[in-house]
């Protein structure tokens, strides 16, 4: 009879712990966006770990620090989530109607269901206030408007070079090529001389689109990609064949890393940190790796180059189109209880990520930053002159294109690459999602 | 000692027919031993390619053989995956919820699973239908509608949720587990006990619960492992810091475009540590649970 | 059979607790989910009921089709690797020396999270510098093939540790259930000079059979459903060749933003399961069974 006692005292003791449990939710639970004592409380929800990105993470701190000590009676709930996660969070809640007052987003396709669905706030006022608005490097926060309006606010650039090293090119008698044939001709010496051409891990889609966008806007020129991704010309477009066949081509000269669509990007970058690769094409934010980072050696660093991809001609001089564009960047709930609050902090976070997270993260902000009178490594001042002067920037392919198409032409990439479809499948395909996406 | 006492338990004729075969017998032995052992290396191996892994950094990770030693020890990878973010808190919460929902999916799927099998009602064959129904649930496709159900009734960013969806995702897996042993239970027992006038609570409690000590600690580690390691349910419905648990402690090592997976193995090894440690109690009740019961013939 | 009679309250006592746990946050949320599949939903902006639409599409799918493909490949080869699990949990059962130690080490994989186990056997698949691709050239082949790159292998190459994750979960439950088999039967039949092996396949096999049977649906179903080291170790790539259903449902509703198709996914996958549970029983459940 004892032991019944005991397992009836226990199974009541859960209830009741479950009970105060579920009682106790409600004080503590921060649901709402009133504190306890009246003040008003902004959720901002990011994707900056303090593990990984320490630094992003810190300047998130000290620009939450400013904003509550400017600001009393509003306090700043910080949530963080890595990448992946966070977009997948982030579909839960819009879902379920329950966005955080600020949050990360990334530009164009991946924005435009939310500002469609009526979650996001319109934030023109922000930029026109205090010309806030020239702040921002030329066409950034372009990406992030629809209809005039605009609902995000870039914080960071890059553009996308082709990082080579300087040794195994000199031990092949190689040089940076002027042309596309130039280019080939690189790629099948380094192949000859045992060493693989090009990093590249194609498992994510977005890796072998780099180099898919370079080639279509080489020769279709610096606005034919953008318009057939929005539809206003067809995808089925000669030029962009040609982009698809060039890049089958390479596939086929294995410049690629071996398994590359088995490869994740961070797999495929060893093989150009250990040497083994001579190339590898990668937006700006890898710079710290070649400049700052202690995981890399100096040697290492100083064999480093980069070069933007070259003109499809040999006559057509130095290529000053890049691929790149804005990354992430901030919004505003449409339905946050403390939208003025909010769009306030948005401020005040630009201001204080363009002053720092340069210098201190290795991140290119989309506001304009003087080198002048910054110590920082020549190449990362060399990148960002580059930037500066760039003729176009045509936005990373899956930045422009709606989710569900980004997909599709990884997809597509993929099977390029392996030989299971022809350029002209592979025009033909990404104009059909492309129209089911509109 | 065990040859000697299967000798003595077996007639003559049997001892003798055994020496002749004895030869093939133990060639057969030590091929079957050398089989085993491999199979053990082979499941020793992740573990010690995990205290590598966590020993390295991001270069010698893909660069090195697993199996390859770092070119020194990098220890600061602990060092960072302790003070760098709230592993103490992290580890805390994950103990308490993956200790409070085993403890939920057992009692509860051992009271239906004695209710099916054992209580006279009709139902029961449409409720245990139901339970079968369940394991084949994709939990991601039951995310969103779930994330609407706690918002709406104020569980979100709440212990609760994920020790509820614990207990509810785990319990069709349980009640399998449960119902293979409980169908193979003798009856008599109960019935004896019936008849002395015991009530329905007594037998289960007193009887039915201890007699299934052994499934139970089956059960409980399945469950403990699919609770520890379980990380969509916390990043969905849990929003603070201060109530994610470890699985989350790996992601805080994953960066916007890179990631510091030497950090990641030292904290996977943090978290492997507490739950080898349970396995192995929990392991051997499996067999104390047969010697203490009373389940004979 | 004889059973305890019970009165009404002391049912819901025992029933009523687990059931409305399932039923609040298993099957609400799936069937909210059946709806959601009516509908066409980017998961932001407004629903449109759509009717039976998404499930039309569904049908004729090739890209579904091909995934449901995959996941049955998957789910032969779980139930397959059965045999083996068992082979190993009756050796491990029986009374060799070092069995108690063995066991434990043979269930220690499981206990990594799939983070982990993705991880390692990338390591292992790697094309330039896996474990693997280093032995074959070791032994003399040229050219060993890139495994998770190559879309002909994706597949077969990322079964191999979806098994062997489980390897640990269904030893452990034969040798559960081969450690309940009575010692008495076990000593009578030694007596009668049975042999080890005879012991093993005439006497415990067929009372852990209702054992065997419940492995062999969540087997079956656990494959139907399987998502997690596909999804980190190919993302159901190369070009879809390593896609499962719930990997192909999950790319759909959170990838591609469509919920609503994403959705009827789920639900039709859950029906797909029903209908291999219905065959598995059929095939392997006799009727004085229990159930």
């Amino acid at each position: 009879m004892q032991r019944i006692k005991k397992a009836h005292t226990l199974f009541l003791a859960f209830i009741v712990g479950a009970i105060l449990v579920l009682g106790g939710c409600s004080s503590s639970s921060s649901d709402s966006s009133e504190e306890s004592d009246g003040s008003k409380v902004i959720k901002f929800m990011h994707i900056w770990p303090p593990g990984s990105s320490k630094t992003q993470n810190q300047i998130v701190e000290s620009v939450v620090e400013k904003y509550e000590s400017d600001n009393p009676g509003v306090k700043v709930q910080v949530e963080y989530l890595e990448n992946e996660q966070y977009k997948d969070k982030i579909k839960v809640l819009s879902s379920s109607n329950e966005l955080p007052d600020v949050g990360v987003t990334w530009a164009a396709g991946y924005l435009k269901p939310f500002v469609e669905g009526d979650l996001i706030a319109d934030l023109t006022d922000v930029l026109a206030k205090d010309n806030l608005k020239d702040q921002f490097v030329g066409g950034t926060t372009e990406a992030y408007a629809f209809d005039g309006k605009t609902y995000g606010l870039p914080i960071e650039l890059n553009i996308a070079p082709v990082y080579y090293n300087k040794e195994i090119f000199e031990q092949n008698g190689l040089e940076v090529p002027t042309s596309y044939a130039e280019f080939v001709d690189v790629v099948k010496t380094l192949k000859a001389g045992g060493v693989t051409p090009i990093a590249l891990g194609n498992k994510e889609g977005w890796t072998g689109s780099l180099w898919y966008m370079y080639l279509a806007d080489r020769i279709g020129g610096s606005t034919l990609i953008s318009e057939a991704i929005a539809q206003e010309v067809s995808f089925e477009n000669p030029a962009l064949e040609q982009a698809a066949a060039d890049f089958k081509e390479l596939a086929e000269l294995g410049a690629f890393s071996k398994g590359t669509n088995g490869l994740s990007n961070d797999e495929a970058k060893v093989e150009f940190l250990n040497e083994t690769a001579a190339m590898y094409l990668m937006g700006s934010w890898e710079l710290p790796n070649f400049t700052t980072s202690d995981e890399t050696t100096q040697e290492f660093k100083d064999k480093i180059g980069y070069f933007n991809f070259p003109n499809y001609e040999s006559n057509a001089g130095e290529a000053e189109s890049w691929i790149g564009g804005p990354g992430v960047g901030l919004f505003v709930s449409e339905n946050s209880k403390v939208k003025d609050e909010s769009k306030e902090f948005i401020r005040y976070f630009i201001e204080e990520w363009g002053k720092q997270s340069f210098t201190k993260a290795g991140v290119i902000p989309a506001t304009k930053v003087d080198t002048s009178s910054l110590d920082l490594p020549q190449m990362n001042i060399d990148v960002l002159d580059d930037l500066n002067k760039a003729k176009n920037i045509t936005l990373f392919a899956d930045v422009q294109m709606p989710a569900s198409a980004a997909e599709v032409h990884y997809n597509l990439l993929q099977s390029l690459v392996s030989g299971e479809i022809t350029p002209a499948d592979f025009t033909k395909q990404t104009e059909e999602s492309l129209k089911s996406a509109k | 000692m065990e040859i000697l006492d299967e000798k003595l338990n077996m007639p003559e004729a049997i001892v003798k027919k055994a020496s002749e075969r004895s030869l093939i017998h133990r060639i057969g032995k030590a091929a079957l031993y050398a089989v085993l052992i491999v199979i053990a290396l082979i499941q020793l191996f992740p573990i010690y390619w995990l205290a590598l892994f966590s020993l390295k950094n991001n270069y010698e990770i893909f660069n090195l053989s697993p199996l390859a030693l770092p070119q020194e020890l990098r220890f600061e990878n602990y060092i960072k995956v302790w003070t760098e973010g709230n592993i103490a808190t992290y580890f805390f919460n994950s103990i308490f919820y993956t200790v409070s929902a085993v403890f939920l999916t057992i009692l509860l799927g051992s009271m239906i699973t004695f209710a099916i099998t054992r209580l006279q009602w009709r139902g029961n064959k449409i409720v245990l239908g139901l339970f079968m129904l369940g394991l084949m649930i994709p939990i991601h496709s039951t995310l969103i509608p779930l994330f609407n159900t706690y918002t709406a009734i104020g569980l979100i960013n709440h212990p609760l949720s994920l020790i509820l969806s614990y207990t509810a995702f785990n319990m069709p897996v349980t009640i399998m587990i449960l119902l293979g042993f409980y169908e193979a239970l003798p009856h008599e027992i109960e019935e004896a006990a019936i008849i002395d006038g015991a009530s329905i609570h007594q037998i289960f409690f007193r009887i039915t619960l201890p007699m299934t000590a052994p499934v139970i600690a089956t059960a409980a580690i399945i469950n403990m492992i699919y609770n520890w390691n379980e990380f969509v349910f916390v990043n969905t419905f849990i929003s603070s810091d201060e109530l994610k648990t470890l699985t989350v402690g790996i992601q805080n090592f994953i960066g916007q475009y890179s990631t510091d997976w030497g950090a990641i193995g030292a904290t996977l090894m943090f978290s492997i540590i507490p739950i080898l440690i349970i396995f192995l109690i929990l392991s051997d009740r499996i067999v104390e649970g047969i010697a203490a019961g009373s389940i004979k013939g | 059979m004889n059973r305890l009679k019970a009165s009404k309250l002391d049912i819901l006592i025992y029933v009523g607790p687990a059931l409305v746990l399932l039923l609040g946050i298993v099957y609400i949320p799936i069937l909210q989910t059946g709806y959601f599949g009516l509908m066409e939903w980017n998961g932001i902006g407004q629903k449109t009921f759509v009717g039976l639409e998404n499930y039309f599409v569904l049908l004729q799918d090739t890209k579904f089709w091909s995934s449901a493909y995959h996941s049955l490949i998957l789910a032969v080869a779980s139930i397959i690797s059965l045999v083996f699990y068992l082979a190993i949990a009756v050796i491990l059962a029986s009374r060799i020396k070092g069995a108690n130690l063995l066991r434990k080490i043979y269930l220690i994989p499981m206990l990594l999270a799939s983070v982990a186990i993705a991880q390692l056997w990338m390591k292992i698949y790697n094309p330039t510098n896996g474990m693997l691709n280093i032995f074959l050239m070791k032994i003399g082949f040229e050219n060993p093939p890139a495994w998770l790159g190559d879309a002909n292998l994706a597949l077969y190459a990322i079964i191999l540790p979806t098994i062997w994750q489980y390897a640990g979960f269904y030893i452990l439950i034969y040798y559960a259930a081969l450690k309940n088999v009575p010692e008495s039967l076990v000593e009578a039949a030694r007596i009668d000079g049975a042999s080890s092996l005879q012991i093993a396949t005439k006497i415990k096999l067929p009372l852990i059979m209702n054992v065997v049977k419940v492995t062999i649906v969540l087997a079956a179903v656990g494959s139907l459903k399987y998502f997690d080291l596909i999804y980190i170790m190919t993302g159901g790539g190369p070009s879809g060749s390593s896609e499962v259903m719930a990997s192909y449902m999950y790319n759909t509703a959170f990838n591609k933003f469509d919920f609503g198709y994403g959705s009827a996914i789920g639900f039709f996958l859950l029906i797909i399961c029903l209908v291999a549970t219905f065959i598995i029983q059929r095939l392997t459940i006799s009727d004085k069974d229990l159930y």
